[in-house]
């Protein structure tokens, strides 16, 4: 190990399809450079499953630039791997060190239906979304940029809460695998805006309702969605999630 | 009234009955304790307090029926919110690690409230039986409530389950408090240490305060 590079045991969840049985496989890869990124580290042991004429190991990725929300994998008992704020993609093999057995799951929840390996379905949080993640506009001119005023602090929490790339990791994370953060984003984001005024009532309960029908779990608050969020959305977004569906259920007309 | 049903049936629903239900069994956790300390100022002034609460005939019913519906509200989503959350993952992981600070005691207290909960119910359902329907020992009926306190407690047996279920409630209303505040909506900046510290201080309170009942009965009166 003169050249500093490193040999791993990764102990792999894979499984067919999704009505087949999964098991955990062990392989080991050697000549892993810490300045890889764990998304390369999983290609280099693909081309080594290649060259033996084995199935690769299937995982989700697109951007790996931490900004599409397409990478997952439990590492270690960890969404997104032990680093805090970094996606599975932006976290590079020197926060291993040569010789560790990495175990490497795919999220776990029944609303998250695996389909291969590390692949899970998350269309759930599309049609969650698809409930009322959204702002009905009319079409024409862009309006002007500046003609609806809008507090700068609303603005920052408006945007912290849109830099949720709907990654799954809290709920893969929540002991109850709980989509709370997510929708508890999606929500936000609307609801401090002028824009999200006219469909604020029935967005989030259309959106709480679909969440529920999905089978996520609930939330009992251990925070650990915070914890695992690739960019850190808060769980004050949660607390404002329970206020607009408690404002919306007591005072909304729809 | 249908809409009250909708809105109370969501997870978000059933969170909120849960916070407000455990809330107001909180205050009555404060107002219990509160009177149980009048064990430290003396038989006269205890036995006097139990005595004229014993003797609310109409007021007393009433409270005891609100603090059964209060616990059956509280019991009941408990249920149902851990049924649900258990269910929304059937398959778990072979691994798992917290991305949190590591909890002071063994496991975060937000993590084992369905334990600690199951743990306070069997705990209250013999307090109930000796205290209130005097099952265990009948013949404590004869004696003035100071001393039935203390005979009841002495028991180093008895003494050592109540201090585990004084201790298992404190754990349980730490955590219960302030995700009742959060799960209200209540959360800023502002006041988010206030919640947090007066929760885990509330449940020290409750831990000491009704652990300490069986300590001074075993220590002082056996």
């Amino acid at each position: 190990m003169s050249d500093g590079s490193m040999s791993l045991t990764l102990k792999i969840w894979r499984q067919a399809d999704a009505s087949s049985q999964g098991d955990f496989r062990v392989y080991k890869v050697h000549g892993i450079s810490p300045d890889q990124s764990f998304l390369e580290m999983l290609d280099v042991l693909n081309e080594q499953l290649i060259q033996q004429g084995e199935e690769p190991v299937a995982f989700d990725h697109d951007c790996r630039e931490g900004i599409c929300g397409m990478c997952s994998l439990m590492i270690n008992g960890q969404a997104h791997g032990p680093e805090r704020t970094t996606t599975t993609c932006q976290l590079h093999m020197r926060h291993f060190r040569s010789g560790d057995t990495i175990v490497i799951e795919p999220w776990r929840a029944k609303a998250f239906p695996v389909l291969r390996d590390l692949v899970v379905d998350r269309s759930a949080f599309d049609r969650i979304i698809s409930k009322g993640g959204y702002v009905s506009v009319n079409t024409g001119n862009a309006p002007d940029g500046n003609a609806i005023l809008i507090p700068k602090e609303n603005a920052d929490k408006a945007f912290e809460a849109a830099t949720c790339i709907g990654c799954g990791a809290c709920v893969a994370a929540c002991k109850n695998a709980s989509a709370m953060l997510f929708v508890s984003a999606k929500v936000s984001q609307m609801a401090m805006l002028p824009q999200g005024q006219p469909e604020r009532t029935m967005r989030v309960q259309s959106m709480v309702a679909q969440m529920d029908a999905e089978g996520f779990g609930g939330c009992t608050n251990t925070n650990e969605c915070e914890a695992a969020c690739p960019v850190g959305i808060s769980v004050e977004n949660i607390a404002r999630l329970n206020r607009e569906y408690l404002r919306a259920v007591t005072v909304g007309r729809s | 009234m249908s809409w009250v049903i909708k809105a109370f049936s969501s997870s978000i629903g059933k969170k909120l009955l849960l916070a407000i239900s455990g809330l107001a069994l909180c205050g009555f956790l404060v107002a219990h304790l509160a009177g149980n300390l009048l064990l430290y100022v003396g038989p006269e002034v205890y036995n006097k307090y139990a005595d004229a609460l014993h003797a609310q005939k109409i007021l007393l019913p009433i409270a005891e029926v609100g603090l059964l519906g209060l616990f059956v509200i509280h019991l009941a989503n408990a249920l149902r919110t851990n049924r649900e959350n258990r269910e929304a993952r059937p398959v778990g992981y072979e691994v798992r690690q917290s991305k949190q600070p590591p909890s002071a005691f063994l496991k975060p207290a937000s993590s084992v409230m369905y334990g600690t909960g199951i743990v306070v119910l069997l705990f209250l359902l013999l307090h109930l039986s000796d205290f209130r329907f005097e099952l265990r020992n009948p013949a404590v009926a004869e004696l003035t409530p100071f001393n039935k306190a203390q005979v009841l407690l002495r028991d180093p047996l008895t003494a050592i389950v109540y201090i585990i279920g004084s201790c298992s409630l404190g754990y349980h209303v730490s955590h219960g408090v302030q995700s009742a505040f959060q799960t209200l909506g209540v959360n800023h900046p502002k006041y988010n240490w206030l919640i947090g510290t007066v929760s885990k201080a509330f449940g020290l309170l409750v831990a000491l305060g009704f652990g300490s009942f069986p300590l001074w009965a075993w220590a002082f009166h056996s």
